[in-house]
């Protein structure tokens, strides 16, 4: 049977972290979650999936919600929870796969299995990748990216330890613009194959 | 123009309020620092008043015989930590937690549940009549946090949404809560300062939450009409139900549970003639529950909210930081002005500014705040203190329903639905909830005035 392996990727806005965690999917043949994850969560639930959509990875609405003897009606804080367990049971039931934000290098941090990677970018590559994609000017890709990385940040130092972004919190972090996507893809790739090597 | 001490109380309170809302420090903490500082800065250094320490924490009310028994049109203390609310919910969280544990809310609920044979009709209209009646003598929260749980095992094997029946048990739940003296937190800060009973608010509040009950079956009714004709639940879901009596996790321990629950009723109902007070009714069904089960006690003791205890403990001290400086005459003053002393213009800035405010804020410190305020402007204003009770009563409980964070069973309700995939957004709450709460807001403002005003 073959080892499992889990590389989770936190990622700045616009870096191509996405991108890279699907190249690694690919190449290790291993399944991909992304935002489909309400998909596998919720299947059947169209509806809900489609709200969930605009609750995902984002800050709770300090306004809009509350807290209760543990309980909250905050959709971004309990969809968080549902998506941590979710990502633990996929862990412990043995799947291999490749998991894009979501806190889940903090929900896996004892994970032996779990290849933590956090990809940057400079902000050049970014603006230029960020225009092209949604066909915006550099003050709009400007304040879109800024505006993703900071709900993003308060996101995901809710419910981890190490604040994001922060080295101490990733085996790995690269910046894509020097390589590229591609190469950044391999260079990761290589690690994880000589780090199961080493084991 | 305001005093030094005056302005030092306002900005602890606000501050309290505002980190309370914000939520990034757990409330009890606040409330608490808050109370040091109300200790500190506004007795110690700006009033330079041990007598204002001593009465806020009021630790001599212990000492005193009107803590345990009192009599009607005893001298109500406003001022300070109010214990015998402290000492009373405690209890009952003693006692629910215990009939949780044996499994007798589960069983209530299966057993009504096959009462009505699993129509979803039927289903709605009686979990919402029982959400009511628990809601009058536990504590909301626990209520739902158990009614949605089983309604949605229930809606799960019987293939039905559990939303509307969820968001109308929460309704009723805060309905039901706004009907006693011990239903709600405001409730029983209410009765328990100024010397209300269980019969007063039954008498009073009681009745306009039953009418307003009546009312607001039929609305949900109208309003989910569609949804609960096209529900069908076959016979081969109905004989797939787990009996009631199959969720009972002791015998023994349901039995006893059941026993003490009945005695806290009775001696609910019957402190008035006993002289017996709710301080006094916390102790005794907390050493009940306790002894009945010695080797689980500890257990119990553990599961306490002593989150919720100390928040009620340190928002006691914030609130006579105000009371002490005057500050709260003052607003009464201003009050006074504005409905120029006419009792239905008073009654329905109370009833709907409490209304309001709760739905937005924690109902707990609004009403805590309110009442030494309606106090002062009965005095100025002569109108009879009942009256604003009623109507504080009233707006505090009602407004809290209007949207997920009015009330704490609304938290509570929307979270257990959310955690099992029914999402409740703010707009598919309030869709329904807001109409609801506005209609019990008049039929509670024409009931008073007509009542008491005319």
């Amino acid at each position: 049977m073959e080892k499992q392996l889990i590389i989770t990727i936190a990622r700045e806005f616009g870096s191509g972290g996405h991108e890279i965690g699907k190249i690694l999917a690919e190449r290790f043949h291993i399944t991909f979650y992304d935002r489909n994850i309400l998909e596998t969560m919720f299947a059947g639930k169209e509806k809900t999936q489609e709200v969930l959509k605009q609750y995902e990875e984002k800050p709770a609405n300090i306004l809009f919600s509350r807290r209760v003897r543990g309980h909250t009606n905050s959709l971004e804080e309990n969809l968080a929870q549902m998506q941590f367990d979710f990502i633990k049971e996929k862990a412990l039931s043995g799947e291999s796969f490749v998991i894009i934000g979501r806190c889940a290098e903090s929900v896996l941090y004892d994970n032996e299995n779990a290849i933590k990677v956090f990809i940057i970018g400079n902000q050049k590559n970014k603006l230029d990748r960020i225009m092209k994609k949604y066909n915006l000017d550099e003050k709009e890709a400007d304040s879109k990216i800024k505006r993703h990385d900071q709900s993003r940040a308060r996101y995901h130092n809710k419910y981890s330890i190490e604040k994001w972004g922060d080295a101490k919190g990733y085996d790995i972090c690269l910046n894509s613009s020097y390589l590229g996507i591609q190469k950044t893809a391999e260079v990761i790739e290589n690690y994880i194959k000589m780090r199961n090597e080493d084991k | 123009m305001l005093t030094i001490e005056q302005v030092m109380a306002l900005i602890i309170f606000v501050c309290m309020f505002i980190f309370i809302i914000f939520d990034k420090i757990e409330r009890q903490y606040v409330t608490l620092f808050a109370a040091l500082l109300t200790i500190i800065v506004t007795f110690g250094i700006c009033m330079r008043s041990p007598s204002a320490i001593m009465r806020a924490l009021n630790i001599q009310h212990f000492n005193e015989v009107s803590f345990w028994f009192s009599k009607k049109g005893s001298e109500s203390k406003m001022s300070g930590i109010n214990w015998e609310t402290i000492i009373f919910i405690t209890g009952m969280m003693i006692m629910v937690e215990k009939m949780g544990k044996s499994g007798f809310f589960k069983w209530l609920c299966m057993k009504i549940a096959k009462l009505v044979k699993y129509k979803p009709i039927s289903l709605m209209v009686s979990f919402m009549i029982m959400s009511f009646g628990l809601a009058m003598f536990i504590d909301s929260i626990t209520v739902i946090l158990f009614l949605a749980a089983v309604t949605v095992e229930l809606a799960q094997l019987l293939k039905l949404d559990p939303v509307p029946m969820i968001l109308s048990e929460i309704f009723c739940a805060n309905l039901g809560g706004s009907a006693t003296m011990c239903g709600d937190p405001p409730n029983i800060i209410i009765g328990t300062t100024l010397h209300y009973s269980f019969k007063d608010f039954i008498k009073n509040t009681g009745v306009i939450a039953l009418m307003s009950l009546v009312a607001i079956v039929i609305y949900f009714l109208l309003v989910y009409r569609k949804e609960l004709v096209n529900e069908q639940v076959t016979q081969e879901d109905i004989e797939a139900m787990p009996e009631a009596k199959e969720v009972i996790n002791s015998q023994k321990d349901f039995l006893v549970s059941c026993v003490i629950f009945l005695l806290a009723v009775i001696l609910l109902i019957t402190h008035e003639r006993t002289g017996v007070t709710v301080g006094f009714i916390g102790v005794f069904i907390a050493i009940l529950t306790l002894i009945t089960d010695l080797k689980d006690s500890l257990d119990v003791l553990k599961k306490i909210d002593y989150k919720t205890l100390l928040f009620f403990i340190g928002l006691f001290v914030v609130v006579s930081g105000l009371e002490e400086t005057g500050l709260l005459k003052l607003l009464a003053k201003q009050i006074e002005e504005v409905s120029g002393g006419n009792t239905i213009v008073i009654v329905a800035i109370i009833i709907w500014v409490s209304g309001i405010a709760s739905a937005v804020v924690d109902n707990i410190p609004f009403a805590a705040t309110m009442l030494p305020v309606i106090r002062s402007l009965a005095v100025a204003s002569g109108v009879d203190l009942a009256v604003l009770v009623w109507a504080l009563a009233l707006g505090t409980d009602v407004g809290g329903s209007a949207t997920p964070i009015g009330a704490s069973a609304n938290v509570v309700g929307t979270s257990v639905a959310i955690k099992n995939g029914y999402i409740i957004t703010w707009g598919k709450y309030c869709k329904t909830s807001i109409p609801a709460t506005v209609i019990v807001m008049f039929i509670s403002m024409g009931m008073i005035i007509i009542r008491y005003c005319l």
